[in-house]
């Protein structure tokens, strides 16, 4: 089994990397990357620990063979939020006491964030069906989809000021 | 009744903001499996297929040879196979299938897993018992040659209270009904971690792990090594969720961890995948729970025996305090003057059976609070009623004999019932006409002993240090466990020192930092544990304001006041101010005087130890004061159920819940809304179901477990009681909080379709066939 | 674990090339939500596998959805989420969207290919059923250029589909149903989300001026050996109108098919009377209640 090289965007910057064939996203994202935001729950993409955004659509990157990011963009925990401020999804999740033990949260924001970033006007329905493939054993998922609609709420209402 | 209200404290009964917030929603906190080190090699076990057998041959030499491996051990090389606590590091005696023969260290995850292909095994299978049944039946396989039957002795636990013959004899209605539980897994989304190596320095041999007690961890370590325990340094790392389950899997991980750190010289990671958490996390005990009970025409229940048997799996796992709890517990929450239990568990060749969120409980709850409906309708008499004409009272006598004070149970239910509309939604569904899709109520009333009780000591330490800059550091012995404890414990801390809430930093716990205060089990962190964090906080402040007066920090120039005439009484700490109590005006800001503190060598720490009272029990009769309070809860689920499926939709649920007094309301309501969720996956949709001992649900994709979309709407509501037995009043929520929702489904499953279902969970199969179809 | 190399494909003769080189040994890779599950789970299809031969790259020539005259061609890229929110596809054969919508989550949509759930062959796949329906056709493309197969046949066994070694599925291409057809998916799962479905069923019906139905489609997933209408359901509905007894009559022949083609089960006591009410929710989706 031969090394490939495979080059993508991650977190805005460009980044070569040297894997296996059978690595996938996320063993590069946390053992050669350590970029370990990103986490493993169950290796076969049904409880969304690992959701990453590439090309602009949330996915388990557990079943992203790393050969397939070549030349894509690739958004990870660790590229939210600006100039070291938490993004508005998760301020409401600090507000709305929406974590318990953590480990789930950083999949739920980048779903989040796949939704608000084309959909800002989600409704609390759609909120709950694009989190439907993050589960969350501590939470019961109420105060996760009310603060994802209150951050979409703020970020209107920020969009709105721009204007 | 009470409900939240603002009283005069300054910090507990807020809303405080996570303490550990930030760290997790940003990503950045690491957690046991995100820990990296030079030369750090993975770790992996090899398990047995079989579910009772032998190991005939073991050949590892393959294994050996491959390069990059750097240990394989087998159950041959270790000094110790057999844990203190009965678990098997590795066997060659195969009593589930899930037990390890071999484990192996190697450079890489790949090489951990050819190595684990490459060992050679043949085993020599052996009959085996899987359910209770079998188990149970004369000349039964034994699931551990050294006992005579598979029953667990140290399990057998009763209850003996009035005279149960005279009791029936008072009947004039007698029910008899039998209920089982099934397994389930905890299914915390992080699935068990470690990180093994020898601290260079210290010559410790450290281990940070996803450990729910991080000192009962820590006893595996220095068991399978042979060191003292101060060869260990165990720090637990950030927990990825619980429940019960991070408890034996976690130790055994941790051991055979730091065993192969210990003969490579090498830091070891140990990361379970989903599936060996699944194979050797423990399961709740599924409970085969055969009720018989009696009540006169008038509603009054003069009668209850029961008994109770929980399937244990393959070795003894906290069976019996499982059961212990089980058998105070065993007839509800309910005054009945004749009661007669007997509860044991029974080994079987399965997984093993644990903690699990509610610890006995749901299983119970799922069979008596059927079994007080079925009596009802038995009776002819309205259920509500009838709970309320039996439930516990101010100076009730409970199942062990002791009376109960501040019992709010019956305007919990009152409350809730008259919220939801219950009556009159139960009496319409009855009538409903025969459609498809038919709607359901359901109610079940619980009542929870807080904390271990009697169970085993519910002692803790806190350590509080207050540094020069007024800050405040504590280390407490028992763990967050992702439940907010770290955020309860500093607003306990603020409170009862009189500081703000945002001076106290509370890290990991580390042995090295603070004694073995036992386990954070039982939703015992807030009301027993906390109990030495508010003793040293109010120590310490006494500590303080002896320190302000003898530095004689408080300006008087202006006032007829004088030193000579202050006593430590006048003064108070609040917010971090000193002030006197007599003259609120006069004040000294807390940080001056700890600045002060430190350039004159006072004492600025305190360290406090809690014991509760003793709690003797009888064992041959179960009679004895078994808890220090009891919290009190009562749940209502609204169903719709499609009768051409079985499909059940759990459309709401309120909950409400005596939590004493709430120290974080919003925390509470997490705990409430996560355990409903939790329920609603018990009572509807989980099941490990085992086939002759083999899970074959091992991941998410087959196991569900429920979804965002699947979770009902939610009204909480928290009641307080002005209990004063727990930390500031407060009462245990983790565990109450999930324990009642599968019965008040089951409940609203038959009040929709007339069916019962005695046999969780109310899966499609069940509900429309009336029984389980594997 | 198992190894294998690595092969982007940049031109679909390339992949047949691969295909064809690697004998049997190479297997493809689009969404990655089915076999990347499966490698990891050591599934003894694959043990012999030598390249993960990626397709992803190709979505120029294979991710699309065309509306061409009366014909709908869907590239074997599409993913569920193209599906689900395709204009054309809500247009003319909703009942596809539909099912799209239902599969897996969000994450397992926006990577989960038509071409790559097919392939899979698993009975339970959700966006089968609506192409059974529509008698769709497979497009395969190999060394020698391309061929054409009804989905149907495609399927050899169950859990099997047929491709020689150096073929891989271009496309789908339905028909568009008949202007006035009414569609309906209806899916029976454990959950709301995440479910696979305990049963699925595909119908589409039309109605004469005179409020007869005079075209008939009804697909169930889950309960053959290998995807197939069922024209005796079909046919009862043919020239008769609407009615709740109607749908009934429609669901019995369907678990009547079921029980004739795969014999009594340990389960059939359950999937007989639920496929039945599965087979009446997708007609009474199809035309809404107000006939039942």
């Amino acid at each position: 089994m031969k090394k490939i090289e495979v080059n993508f965007i991650i977190n805005k910057k460009p980044v070569t990397v040297e894997a296996y064939p059978n690595e996938r996203l996320l063993d590069v994202l946390r053992d050669t990357l350590k970029l370990t935001g990103t986490k493993e729950g169950c290796a076969v993409g049904e409880c969304g620990a690992c959701t990453v955004i590439l090309d602009g659509k949330a996915v388990t990157s557990c079943l992203v063979p790393i050969g397939s990011v070549e030349g894509r963009e690739v958004i990870t925990i660790e590229g939210v939020g600006a100039d070291g401020k938490l993004d508005p999804i998760q301020e409401a999740i600090l507000e709305n006491h929406a974590l318990q033990c953590g480990f789930c949260t950083p999949g739920f924001v980048m779903s989040a964030k796949a939704l608000l970033d084309e959909n800002p006007d989600a409704t609390k329905e759609e909120i709950r069906r694009a989190i439907s493939g993050n589960l969350c054993r501590c939470t019961g998922y109420e105060q996760l989809t009310v603060a994802i609609y209150e951050a979409a709420q703020q970020l209107k209402e920020a969009h709105r000021e721009q204007i | 009744m009470n409900q939240v209200k603002e009283e005069n404290y300054n910090v507990i009964r807020r809303s405080k903001p996570r303490i550990d917030g930030v760290e997790k929603v940003s990503g950045r906190a690491l957690y046991a499996a995100d820990l990296y080190m030079e030369g750090m090699l993975y770790a992996g076990v090899l398990r047995s297929p079989y579910s009772s057998a032998r190991v005939t041959r073991i050949n590892t030499d393959k294994a050996k040879a491959i390069e990059g491996v750097e240990a394989v051990v087998t159950f041959a090389d270790l000094r110790k196979t057999k844990s203190w606590a009965g678990y098997m590091y590795l066997t060659d005696r195969i009593r589930y299938a899930g037990d390890c023969v071999a484990m192996v260290a190697a450079k890489s995850k790949s090489l951990v897993e050819d190595a684990l292909e490459a060992i050679e095994v043949e085993y020599e299978e052996l009959p085996g018992v899987y359910t209770i049944d079998d188990a149970l039946e004369e000349g039964a396989p034994l699931v551990h040659e050294e006992y005579e039957k598979n029953i667990f002795k140290d399990s057998l636990f009763h209850i003996r209270k009035g005279d149960i013959e005279k009791g029936f004899e008072q009947a004039d209605v007698i029910l008899e009904r039998e209920y089982r539980t099934q397994y389930i897994e905890h299914s915390y989304i992080e699935p068990e971690a470690v990180l093994a190596y020898m601290d260079p320095n210290s010559g410790l041999m450290t281990v940070q792990a996803s450990a729910q007690n991080p000192f009962f961890t820590r006893r595996y370590v220095s068991d399978i090594l042979g060191i003292p325990l101060n060869k260990v340094r165990m720090i637990q790392a950030i927990l990825g969720g619980t429940f019960g389950g991070k408890e034996e899997g976690i130790g055994l991980v941790t051991a055979r961890a730091a065993y192969l750190s210990y003969q490579t010289k090498r830091p070891v990671k140990f990361v379970f995948s989903r599936e060996d958490s699944f194979l050797e996390s423990s399961k709740r005990h599924p409970f085969r729970l055969r009720y018989k009970i009696g009540a006169t025409k008038e509603g009054k229940i003069v009668a209850f025996e029961g008994e109770q048997v929980d399937n244990c799996g393959a070795y003894n796992n906290q069976t019996q305090f499982m059961n212990w709890r089980a058998n105070v517990h065993s007839s509800g929450p309910y005054e009945i003057e004749n009661i007669k239990t007997d509860t044991y568990g029974v080994f079987t060749n399965n997984i093993h059976s644990g903690a699990m969120r509610g610890y006995s409980s749901p299983s119970l709850i799922f069979g008596q609070e059927q079994l007080i409906e079925e009596l009802a309708e038995e009776l002819g008499m309205d259920e509500v009623e009838l709970r309320r004409i039996n439930c516990l009272k101010d100076g009730s006598v409970t199942a062990t004999g002791i009376p109960v004070e501040y019992v709010i149970l019956q305007d919990v239910m009152d409350d809730t019932v008259e919220r939801t509309d219950y009556i009159r939604k139960h009496a319409e569904y009855k009538q409903q006409p025969d459609t498809r899709f038919r709607k359901g109520i359901g109610l079940a009333i619980c009542y929870r002993g807080c904390g271990l009780g009697a169970e085993s000591p519910d002692a803790s330490g806190c350590m509080m240090i207050v540094n020069e800059d007024g800050s405040v550091s504590i280390a407490s012995g028992l763990a967050e466990n992702g439940q907010g404890l770290k955020t309860a414990y500093a607003q306990i801390a603020a409170e009862a020192l009189g500081v703000h809430y945002e001076d106290i930093q509370f890290p990991q716990l580390d042995s090295f930092a603070i004694a073995d205060s036992g386990m954070t089990v039982a939703s015992r962190g807030t009301v027993m544990g906390a109990q030495s964090v508010r003793k040293a906080g109010e120590k310490l402040k006494k500590v303080m304001i002896k320190n302000a007066l003898e530095l004689r920090s408080f300006s008087l120039e202006g006032t007829d006041l004088t030193y000579e005439q202050l006593t430590e009484e006048d003064i108070d700490l609040k917010d971090a101010v000193f002030f006197l109590k007599a003259h609120p005006e006069i004040t000294v800001p807390f940080t001056s005087v700890t600045g002060a503190c430190i350039w004159t060598g006072k004492q600025m720490a305190a360290y406090e130890w809690f014991m509760p009272e003793d709690l003797p029990q009888d064992h041959e009769t179960g009679q004895g004061k078994a808890f220090p309070t009891f919290a009190y809860g009562c749940v209502i689920a609204e169903v719709e159920v499609d009768m051409r499926t079985g499909y059940v939709d759990l459309k709401k649920v309120t909950a409400s819940h005596d939590v004493g007094r709430a120290i974080n309301p919003a925390l509470i309501k997490g705990q409430i809304y996560g355990g409903i969720v939790m329920g609603q996956g018990y009572g509807i949709m989980e099941d490990v179901a085992p086939k002759n001992g083999k899970v074959k649900n091992r991941n998410f994709d087959s196991y569900i477990l429920p979804t965002s979309m699947d979770a009902p709407e939610m009204d909480v509501q928290i009641f307080e009681s002005g209990d004063p037995a727990g930390t500031y009043g407060a009462k245990s929520i983790g565990e109450p909080a999930t324990e009642a929702v599968a019965a008040a489904i089951a409940n609203a499953v038959y009040n929709a379709t007339g069916r019962r279902i005695r046999e969780n969970p109310c899966d499609l199969e069940t509900v429309l066939l009336g029984k389980k179809l594997r | 674990m198992f190894k294998y190399d690595y092969y982007r494909a940049e031109t679909p003769d390339e992949v047949c090339e691969v295909l064809a080189r690697y004998q049997g040994k190479a297997r493809i890779v689009a969404g990655g939500t089915d076999i990347m599950v499966q490698i990891r789970e050591k599934d003894k299809r694959w043990k012999e596998l030598e390249c993960l031969l990626d397709l992803s790259f190709l979505e120029d020539e294979l991710r699309y959805i065309r509306e061409e005259g009366d014909q709908i061609h869907i590239g074997a890229l599409t993913t569920h989420t193209d599906l689900e929110r395709s204009e054309v596809i809500k247009r003319w054969i909703p009942f596809l969207g539909k099912a799209a919508s239902t599969v897996g989550s969000p994450q397992i949509r926006n990577r989960g290919t038509i071409g790559g759930s097919i392939c899979n062959a698993s009975p339970a796949a959700d966006p089968l059923t609506p192409l059974i329906a529509l008698d769709a056709w497979t497009v395969i493309r190999g060394r020698d250029g391309e061929r054409v197969v009804t989905l149907k046949d495609f399927y050899t066994g169950q859990g099997k589909v047929g491709l020689k070694e150096d073929e891989f599925v271009k496309e789908f291409t339905v028909r568009k149903l008949p202007e006035g057809t009414v569609t309906g998916f209806a899916k029976l799962g454990r959950r709301k989300a995440l479910a696979i479905s305990r049963l699925n069923v595909s119908a589409a019906l039309r109605l004469d001026e005179e409020g007869r139905i005079d075209f008939a489609r009804i697909a169930p997933g889950c309960i053959f050996s290998t995807p197939d209408r069922v024209e005796t359901a079909e046919n009862i509905l043919i020239g008769r109108k609407p009615s709740e007894e109607l749908w009934r009559e429609a669901g019995k022949a369907v678990s009547e098919e079921m029980i004739r083609r795969t014999g009594i089960r340990w389960s059939t006591e359950y999937k007989q009377p639920a496929v039945e009410a599965i087979v009446e929710d997708a007609l009474i989706e199809c035309c809404g209640s107000q006939f039942a």
